[in-house]
């Protein structure tokens, strides 16, 4: 079953154009100039229940435009946004039922407030039973290691303390459809893993719908099997992780290890040095043009090698490509 | 020496021009000033007429002589409000006071040209205040140019004497946290006995006082009696007088309170 | 409806645990507003002392002008203080947004997030003002005035709402409204003092355009048997008017919001 259901989605700023000088600022309070700005630009997607989507792109290029249209905090300019069968602005109230928002680095707990007394406030404004409060309660603070900062107001509170205790907030009222901001950023290892324990085991246990907008590929390798990116409010690429994998991931790097050094080897066609140090050399090549033993043994055969280790491409790199153009190029 | 003497010119006259530039910048906020002035000078002057319907003198005052001082208190009421106390209470909060404290100039001195220069801006923002106020209400300035430097004597002198005041009363600030409270407490206090909001000498005996012994007339009920014509020149040697021992007992105090206080704050490590 | 009650006395209830943790500063605050009006009192009474009356209008009289005004001021200064604060505090920060996804009005959250302990001086302070003056005037307290003062005083309190609410609107297009805000809401000062000082033109911009004469002199006109015409009854009909087109004003500005959403 869809649960969002995105169709040329679009959403026009018009931002007022500052003139200079005091005639300038005159006209402009008389005829204010406009400049439009395409935030997103007809995207169209559809997100299944369960699923655990990262939707990625770089800053300013749409993407929490997008969440504020799904969010119904933002109307669109044209297109339209379904979630769960609704117009999120329209039925902004019961849309707010169904879901559960992380904004950032931004709480939603109350700065002075005990958490407990937080976590009440919001359990009161979602109307969750008193009973399932409860359960939830006890479950949430064995996962999240919430016991001992039930106490602590949130203004006392480490940013790895502060995001579990936010997680919590927003998923106390078990909402079908959960949108993550950047749930990880600034954290250490253990926390973020912490996190990303507690999304996974939600989204398994009740089927919750996830959106993960996020920089960190950790955090999409870890819970998403599918990526939307967009990139100057446009839809780039929509599909499954592996598949950007293949595509953008044809090339691997092995890193040698040299008795002497040397500046000038052949290599087989395909396959480059990318990086020359004293005694280490680096080469690139096309997996598709040819293999990892055919590069070995061609520079066994020239030099003496200590060592040598082959690297998978990581997410990272691949993301830079992408926004780099090169889905753009293998379009063409 | 007199190398020094210069650079120290050129900081302050730079930090003077940055907190000019600041205040411009708040567009907005001198818009809606300028409009709650003027409407506060309606209510002024109608309670006024009202309050003269039946007499022709009030404790020696006619009604022009009158509606002229409060004019007057009204266009330069923000001179009796403070911005020391919300400074303390940020610097407190951000833990800016140690990093002030480290910085090669004396920190009094800074905030004093800080607050002049806001002080210089908002009179010469308020201009066209007094030009409506003459306009609408037939407001009366002096000819005599002696009266006027009487005038911005008398007033650089007890803007000094409020700063330093301000200066003390905002290290409570260190103690109680909360500014706002404090800063609400001390403009109502202040407005009142400034004679900000009523001629000092309409006040009873008692009151007239207790006025004279806070800090507060010296800044407002002063200056402003020169420049409406209630206070003759002849008195501005004996005012000035005062002024002066008032000013030089506040910095001795200002200073001594102040240094406590931080020394107390920064031995607890707050 | 009951929903939003309760919901709201448990805001109140946790924002007082907030403000019991700083007890100090709760004084102080409450305090700081009830030295504010003694200020503006003492003014009154030093003026007023050395005349029989203000355009017919003795001191204890004007008092109870003063106390009406204060306690309908204190009522938006308790409960919806956060009006003035909506630029800097929720829409500026991007802390609107947090009101919007949630399941109740945003408005109400708006208003609920805050109570302010500032108020209550002021509702003190205007209370003890209209029992001084009706003691020393020997105005009665009848079951008729106490529920005629009742609802002047809640009218009082909606129409400050009422003009705070459309003036702290314009946020939303100038993400801070403070000023403007302050320039509509200080005049209220206009309305310490009998209307029938002011010239024809102010009385009739204080009673039907930003109506201020409805929380204090028109009430006090009734309490003290002066005849001012029917309008001494208008004051819960013109809160109600205003509070809708206030609503109204509230709701376009929403709308700007979520086309803009800056």
């Amino acid at each position: 079953m869809s649960v969002i259901e995105v169709r040329e989605l679009t959403k026009v700023f018009k931002i007022p154009k500052k003139e200079i000088g005091l005639t300038g600022a005159i006209k402009a309070l008389f005829m204010p100039k406009y400049e439009q700005k395409t935030a997103v630009d007809r995207v169209n997607f559809q997100i299944d229940e369960g699923e655990v989507v990262g939707y990625i792109g770089v800053n300013g290029a749409g993407k929490s435009t997008t969440i504020k249209m799904l969010t119904g905090i933002l109307v669109p300019t044209s297109g339209h946004a379904r979630v769960l069968g609704r117009d999120p602005h329209k039925e902004r109230v019961a849309n707010a039922r169904e879901i559960g928002v992380v904004f950032g680095q931004r709480t939603q707990l109350w700065w002075d407030l005990a958490f407990i007394e937080s976590l009440n406030l919001v359990a009161r404004i979602y109307q969750v039973p008193e009973t399932r409060y409860k359960k939830l309660l006890d479950q949430f603070a064995e996962m999240l290691e919430l016991k001992e900062l039930f106490h602590v107001p949130i203004r006392n509170m480490s940013l790895g303390q502060k995001m579990r205790a936010e997680l919590a907030a927003t998923l106390i009222h078990e909402p079908r459809v959960v949108y993550l901001d950047e749930p990880t950023i600034g954290l250490d290892l253990i926390v973020k893993e912490r996190i990303r324990e507690f999304i996974k085991e939600q989204n398994q246990t009740k089927s919750t719908t996830v959106v993960l907008t996020t920089h960190d590929l950790g955090d999409i390798e870890e819970l998403c099997k599918r990526v939307i990116i967009i990139d100057a409010g446009r839809l780039i690429y929509d599909g499954p992780i592996e598949t950007i994998k293949q595509q953008f991931g044809k090339y691997r790097e092995i890193t040698f290890e040299t008795i002497h050094s040397s500046e000038r080897v052949t290599l087989p066609s395909g396959a480059e040095t990318t990086h020359v140090e004293p005694r280490r050399l680096t080469v690139r090549f096309d997996r598709t043009l040819t293999t990892a033993s055919q590069v070995a043994a061609a520079l066994m055969n020239q030099i003496e090698v200590k060592d040598f280790s082959l690297s998978e491409p990581d997410l990272a790199s691949i993301i830079k490509q992408i926004y780099n153009g090169a889905l753009n190029r293998e379009a063409a | 020496m007199i190398q020094s003497l210069r650079r120290n010119v050129s900081i302050y006259s730079a930090i003077a021009s940055t907190a000019a530039k600041a205040r411009l910048a708040y567009n907005m906020w001198v818009w809606a000033d300028f409009f709650a002035t003027i409407i506060s000078m309606f209510i002024f002057v109608y309670f006024w007429r009202a309050v003269y319907a039946g007499e022709t003198t009030l404790s020696g005052l006619t009604l022009a002589q009158t509606i002229n001082y409060i004019l007057l208190a009204r266009l330069l009421a923000p001179l009796v409000e403070t911005r020391t106390i919300y400074f303390f209470g940020y610097m407190i909060r951000q833990g800016q006071i140690a990093v002030e404290l480290t910085r090669p100039l004396d920190m009094q001195l800074r905030v004093v040209v800080e607050t002049f220069a806001e002080l210089a801006t908002f009179l010469v923002q308020r201009l066209p205040l007094f030009l409506l106020a003459w306009l609408i209400f037939g407001l009366q300035l002096p000819s005599n140019p002696a009266v006027w430097i009487a005038f911005f004597i008398s007033l650089i002198l007890g803007q000094a004497v409020l700063f330093l005041f301000d200066w003390m009363f905002a290290c409570l600030a260190f103690y109680v946290t909360e500014t706002w409270g404090l800063s609400v407490v001390r403009i109502g206090v202040g407005s009142f006995f400034s004679g900000a909001l009523v001629p000092l000498v309409m006040m009873p005996g008692w009151l007239q006082n207790i006025a004279a012994a806070m800090p507060f007339a010296q800044a407002m009920s002063v200056p402003v009696s020169f420049l409406s014509g209630i206070t003759s020149l002849a008195d501005a040697p004996r005012l000035w007088t005062i002024q002066i021992i008032w000013l030089a007992a506040l910095l001795i105090l200002s200073r001594v309170i102040f240094s406590i206080t931080v020394r107390k704050v920064t031995v607890q490590g707050g | 409806m009951t929903r939003y009650l309760s919901l709201y006395g448990y805001f109140l209830i946790q924002r007082f645990k907030i403000l019991m943790e700083y007890r100090l500063n709760f004084f102080i605050g409450s305090a700081s507003t009830a030295i504010l009006q003694a200020a503006s009192l003492a003014t009154i009474w030093v003026v007023m002392r050395q005349i029989p009356s203000l355009n017919g209008w003795n001191f204890y009289e004007v008092i109870l002008i003063y106390g009406l005004l204060t306690m309908g001021e204190s009522i938006t200064h308790m409960f919806a203080d956060n009006l003035w604060t909506i630029g800097w505090n929720y829409i500026r920060s991007g802390d609107f947004d947090r009101f919007l996804v949630r399941p109740i009005d945003p408005l109400f959250h708006l208003l609920a997030d805050r109570f302010c302990h500032d108020g209550i001086g002021n509702f003190v302070t205007g209370a003890l003002l209209i029992g001084v003056s009706m003691y020393s005037l020997h105005v009665a307290l009848t079951p008729l005035r106490a529920i005629y003062i009742l609802v002047a005083v809640i009218s009082g309190g909606i129409i400050f709402i009422a003009l705070n609410l459309i003036t702290a609107t314009s946020a939303f297009w100038l993400t801070e409204s403070i000023p403007v805000t302050q320039v509509v809401f200080n005049m209220n000062e206009f309305a310490k003092y009998p209307l029938n000082i002011y010239h024809n033109a102010i009385r009739i911009l204080l009673t039907w355009l930003i109506p201020y004469g409805f929380v204090s002199f028109y009430p006090a006109s009734y309490l003290l048997g002066r005849d001012a015409g029917p309008v001494v009854w208008l004051s819960p009909v013109v809160a109600t008017v205003f509070i809708l087109i206030a609503y109204r004003v509230w709701l376009f500005g929403l709308r700007h919001y979520s086309g803009t959403g800056s």
